[in-house]
């Protein structure tokens, strides 16, 4: 479970966000909406490490996780996608899924070096994992493609397949369907499900569109101005004249 | 296995070169080295790091040192000369990790380089200056490498473990995390990957590799001079990555044999080696930046880059 205590974050004087709180549990989906320059990606972008909190705590389980480095706290279980694309374009899908398989792989380095038996069979069981991820999440059909020469929609597809592949608990998914045509939404939407409901993981999303939104999450939270100014199920938020208001208020 | 039929089937060269020819073989072994660990660095990793003279010239000079003025036979001089190539690879990835990289990490390397050309001209008592060291006859346990033909069998075995290293290196979750750096760094560290760590590990790799090219070298010239370990040089290097393929294990491998046998090629012709050979560079990169190896795949899929192993 995530927990946020009175997150700020500024740049430079410009304080981005304000006095952020906010959780997420296990097999729950909740938006994070808000207009442009909300905070919603700096939000992201503390919780996983990117940008410095200037002040406030952020708890995973209970443990403090604000101040460690990207690749520490994606190490407890933080897994995020990003908002222009996180992919390694020139690997292939397959490979991009075995990227994010890495910190399964139990091999040592002379192991590696010398191709040893119990290397090598770890590595065979990430490659078995990684087909099968790609096979039940239904894009089994590009394991071989490299990235760079997909649709935007299946690489924003491989680039959850490969967030979820060590199966984090926490999952934060930065507007995944930007660009991507309205049946691919509804598939979209579906996977979301899964991962919450299946899978059991807590996922935050970054979304624009009301539609995803409304099919999509559990709970909203209402981002402007670095404040989050509104949080509740989403039918509640989108009658929420302060929402409105954010919204449609000042143009 | 497939890997050691080509080791297996060059094992048979002797039989048919003659010593002129063998030395060139024995030359293009230790390009080999040169390139597929500049390539780590350069092709795999991303970096422009410009060091590969300079991790070239420190294990050939440190194994001509130790040779020389020490009294180590070859076979004792060959660890050392890699781990002082890789101890250089050190310096220069915690120049990368302070955010210094592409056109200052090039120049900074760059530097590196010709300070340590100046060095070697400089440290007379150590190095001879611009006379250079000579090296003295080497022997590999007991085994005298006087003639070209015991210096292959050495070279080769060497040169097929190393690339054998870095084959299984390339194709487990180290190789995919170093292409992974070049490709997206941020996203890289979102996966739980400790990219410094990975940084830091190529560029040493790569020391350890050319480092050790180095002490081939010195053995096969049989003396090191500084001029060896110039920016000419570098140019070499550079072109047989490009020309080889960028990122690719076994493109560096054809970049080195190539613009090895190349001159040979233009012998009788004074000045038009260095006219096709700047030709050649333009052509690659303008038209054919992946290199051979890309072209080769193009015909045989099977020899696609693949960052993963079935077996």
């Amino acid at each position: 479970m995530l927990e946020l205590h009175d997150v700020s974050v500024s740049f430079a004087g410009l304080q981005a966000l304000r006095n952020v709180s906010l959780s997420a549990r296990g097999g729950e989906v909740r938006a994070l909406i808000g207009p442009n320059g909300a905070g919603k990606t700096t939000l992201f972008n503390a919780i996983t490490g990117y940008v410095p909190l200037s002040a406030g705590r952020i708890a995973l389980d209970g443990k403090a996780i604000d101040g460690l480095s990207p690749h520490q706290i994606a190490a407890r279980g933080v897994r995020r996608t990003f908002q222009n694309g996180g992919l390694f374009p020139e690997l292939t899908a397959l490979e991009n899924v075995l990227a994010g398989l890495h910190s399964r792989i139990e091999a040592s380095f002379t192991g590696i070096l010398f191709g040893s038996r119990s290397a090598r069979a770890a590595e065979r069981a990430a490659l078995a994992r990684a087909r099968e991820l790609l096979k039940s999440l239904g894009v089994a059909h590009l394991a071989d493609q490299p990235v760079k020469s997909m649709s935007g929609g299946q690489q924003r597809t491989i680039e959850i397949v490969r967030a979820v592949a060590a199966e984090p608990p926490l999952l934060l998914l930065d507007e995944p369907a930007v660009g991507l045509a309205p049946p691919l939404r509804a598939q979209l939407v579906e996977l979301i499900r899964r991962l919450a409901g299946e899978m059991g993981i807590a996922v935050l999303l970054i979304e624009h569109a009301v539609d995803l939104v409304m099919a999509a999450a559990d709970a909203v939270a209402v981002f402007n101005g670095g404040v989050k100014i509104a949080e509740g199920p989403p039918a509640a938020m989108r009658a929420d004249p302060v929402v409105l208001e954010a919204y449609l208020g000042h143009g | 296995m497939r890997f050691f039929l080509i080791p297996l089937a060059a094992a048979a060269i002797p039989l048919v070169a003659n010593p002129y020819t063998q030395f060139m073989v024995n030359l293009m072994l230790v390009y080999i080295l040169v390139a597929v660990g500049f390539n780590l660095v350069l092709g795999n990793l991303g970096q422009l790091a410009f060091a590969n003279t300079a991790l070239f010239g420190i294990g050939a000079y440190t194994g001509a040192m130790l040779m020389a003025h020490a009294g180590w036979p070859f076979w004792l001089v060959i660890v050392p000369a890699g781990v002082a190539g890789a101890a250089a690879g050190f310096l220069a990835s915690v120049t990368a990790l302070r955010g210094i990289r592409v056109y200052y990490l090039a120049i900074v390397t760059l530097a590196f380089g010709e300070l340590l050309r100046w060095s070697y001209i400089h440290g007379e008592r150590a190095t001879g200056g611009t006379d250079g060291l000579a090296v003295p006859r080497a022997d590999f346990f007991g085994l005298a490498l006087d003639s070209e033909t015991a210096r292959f069998y050495v070279f080769l075995v060497i040169v097929t473990v190393l690339v054998k290293a870095l084959h299984n290196l390339l194709r487990s979750k180290i190789g995919r995390a170093i292409v992974a750096i070049r490709d997206n760094e941020l996203a890289t560290a979102s996966l739980a990957i400790p990219t410094g760590r990975y940084i830091v590990l190529a560029f040493v790799l790569s020391g350890f590799v050319v480092g050790i090219a180095g002490s081939l070298f010195a053995v096969l010239i049989g003396r090191v001079i500084p001029e060896s370990f110039g920016l000419i040089e570098l140019i070499l290097h550079f072109a047989m990555v490009l020309v080889g393929g960028l990122g690719s294990l076994f493109g560096g491998v054809l970049g080195a044999v190539a613009l090895t046998a190349l001159p040979e090629f233009f012998r009788g012709f004074p000045g038009m080696y260095e006219m096709f050979f700047g030709g050649l560079l333009i052509v690659f990169l303008l038209v054919q930046p992946r290199g051979l190896a890309a072209l080769a795949a193009r015909w045989f899929p099977a020899l696609r880059e693949r960052y993963y192993r079935e077996r």
